[in-house]
């Protein structure tokens, strides 16, 4: 099933929707939203894929991480940030 | 035969009472607007201008003159070709948000006119209504002679009438202001907030800028439409008092929301202009600074008249005034063949005086044109370079303002969800959000661009978008001014 989504990266200044399948990995989706907002901002380097709070394993697929269509997820550089980890 | 000092004030307050019918029939609630009161409350509804019709035609037609004057003076086709080319496109800006919204006022006011609860009031909306009028007429009269030249300011009557993702946001507005409103929030919304408020920016701060930039047609022009403004404007202010004494929190239900609404629209129309698409060298002011003179304190001061508080979002405009247009421009900049005017991209000139204006959080934008001006660096400058240096995918929209989701920082967009009704929806920002779920059943079924395209009313194809939906042609979609040949660069 195909998810569009809002995604934020940070250091972008807008939200861009990226559609992926619910079978893809949270590292390909992080890869969209790096290369959407490419143009505006630099997205080299480790980025936490957030979701609902939650910074998520870059190997379990949007449908382990439970991902809706139309919801927000983020790309965030770890500033030491309190989020809880995914183990899953 | 009566003097005027005799005959005006009688004619101006004849009203009578019903004998066939109900006041309440006479001037719905629903269109009359809230809180109904009978006309006894009204009766005392009184405003400074107290202008009869014969005086309104002289005055008009002195000012009509004297704008034509300039026009034919300094006006022509060959004096707009002279401008600098970033304020000719802060020019199909305005040109295209302009007149069709005044045309949107023309019917605000008829509706005042009509459902007005006192007859002075009603005389005042009809002289409101041939005025919008008037401010449609002629933006469109001025800009039709540029049209062969360059056929963006085609957009000065087009822009309303496509799908465009700002037209979509202005119709949402302009609808919701004007058209779709009812006669006691059409006043306060439109007199008080927009009118006293946010366009004596528009047309006193631009005015200021236009002289700076040479361009005098403009400046007149606005300056003339500010002359009526300054008049109907006054009609808002004895129906807010009236709101006031008998529901104060819907009074400031209504402020809160419609200072949001206008910030948001405003900040993209004239934040634009003022910081980006005005030369460094003829700027007065940044587009803080006359926020902060024109706006805030005229603000305060009608909060203090009318016994209001402060929105409770206060803190949040605060620093949107910091960033926000900000925010949108540098995404703009990388959609514009979206839109209908070109763009420049801020030198390091410029860049040394917004750090300088804007020093809160400089620091996260400057980051995002440095890294713009290395995608034009690397595929180097020319109009065939154009979609290298162009965002890929689809951006996204409030779902209350719909305006870009670019609230908040760079680090912190400040773009949230929620689930109403079993329907999805998202806004740029708390205030949004919060208006949307005051009148979820005014908002709910709206649908933004976003959904529009996942939903296949709109294409998903990018160019089809542009040409069919937006009705962009290569000629007209918005382009960097210098193709990416900047010196500095």
């Amino acid at each position: 099933m195909l998810l569009p989504l809002y995604g934020f990266m940070e250091g972008d200044t807008i939200g861009l929707l990226i559609v992926a399948d619910e079978q893809e990995s949270v590292r390909s989706l992080s890869e969209k939203l790096r290369d959407a907002a490419s143009l505006r901002a630099d997205g080299s380097g480790y980025m936490d894929v957030v979701y609902r709070g939650i910074v998520l394993d870059p190997d379990s697929t949007l449908a382990q991480a439970d991902f809706k269509p139309l919801q927000r997820f983020d790309l965030r550089r770890n500033h030491g940030l309190s989020e809880s980890r995914d183990s899953r | 035969m009566l003097n005027r000092e005799d005959w005006l004030p009688l004619a101006r307050k004849l009203d009578w009472e019903f004998s066939y019918t109900t006041e309440q029939e006479v001037f719905p609630p629903v269109i009359s607007g809230h809180p109904w009161l009978p006309h006894s409350s009204w009766q005392d509804w009184e405003e400074a201008f107290k202008t009869s019709y014969r005086e309104y035609v002289q005055n008009q037609h002195e000012k009509d003159m004297a704008v034509y004057a300039v026009r034919d003076a300094v006006g022509r086709l060959e004096n707009v070709q002279s401008l600098a080319t970033p304020w000719i496109n802060g020019l199909k800006i305005h040109a295209a948000a302009l007149p069709l919204a005044e045309f949107t006022g023309t019917i605000g006011n008829l509706r005042g006119a009509r459902f007005g609860r006192d007859s002075a009031w009603r005389a005042m909306a009809c002289f409101g209504a041939l005025d919008e009028f008037r401010h449609t007429q002629i933006p469109l009269l001025l800009m039709h002679e540029l049209v062969r030249w360059n056929a963006q300011f085609d957009w000065a009557h087009k822009f309303y009438h496509t799908n465009n993702w700002f037209a979509i946001a202005a119709r949402h507005f302009f609808d919701e202001l004007t058209l779709g409103q009812n006669a006691i929030e059409f006043h306060i919304a439109t007199n008080v907030i927009l009118e006293t408020g946010f366009t004596n920016l528009q047309f006193v701060g631009l005015a200021s800028l236009a002289h700076e930039a040479g361009d005098y047609l403009f400046e007149k022009m606005v300056t003339s439409i500010q002359t009526d403004e300054a008049r109907h404007a006054q009609i808002g202010h004895p129906v807010l008092a009236l709101v006031m004494k008998h529901d104060p929190d819907y009074a400031q239900y209504l402020i809160d929301k419609w200072f949001w609404r206008n910030w948001h629209l405003f900040s993209i129309l004239t934040g634009v202009s003022m910081d980006y698409l005005t030369a460094a060298d003829q700027r007065s002011g940044s587009f803080k600074e006359f926020m902060e003179e024109w706006i805030v304190d005229q603000f305060f001061r009608t909060l203090d008249e009318f016994g209001l508080k402060k929105p409770w979002y206060w803190d949040i405009f605060l620093d949107e005034l910091e960033i926000y247009h900000h925010m949108i421009y540098a995404s703009a900049y990388s959609y514009r063949s979206t839109l209908w005017f070109d763009f420049v991209m801020p030198s390091p000139t410029d860049r040394k005086w917004l750090r300088q204006k804007y020093p809160k959080y400089w620091d996260d934008m400057d980051a995002v044109w440095k890294r713009i001006g290395e995608r034009w660096k690397a595929v180097g400058p020319g109009p065939d370079k154009e979609s290298s240096v162009l965002g890929t995918a689809l951006p996204t929209f409030c779902d209350l303002c719909q305006l870009p989701l670019s609230a908040g920082t760079p680090r912190n967009n400040t773009a949230n969800v929620l689930a109403y009704e079993g329907k999805d929806y998202i806004f740029c920002s708390q205030p949004c959000r919060w208006i949307f779920l005051r009148e979820p059943e005014r908002y709910a079924s709206h649908t933004g661009l976003v959904k529009r395209v996942l939903s296949g009313e709109a294409p998903a194809d990018f160019k089809a978008l542009l040409t069919d939906y937006f009705r962009l042609t290569p000629d007209t979609w918005g382009k960097d001014v210098y193709a990416g040949d900047y010196d500095w660069l």
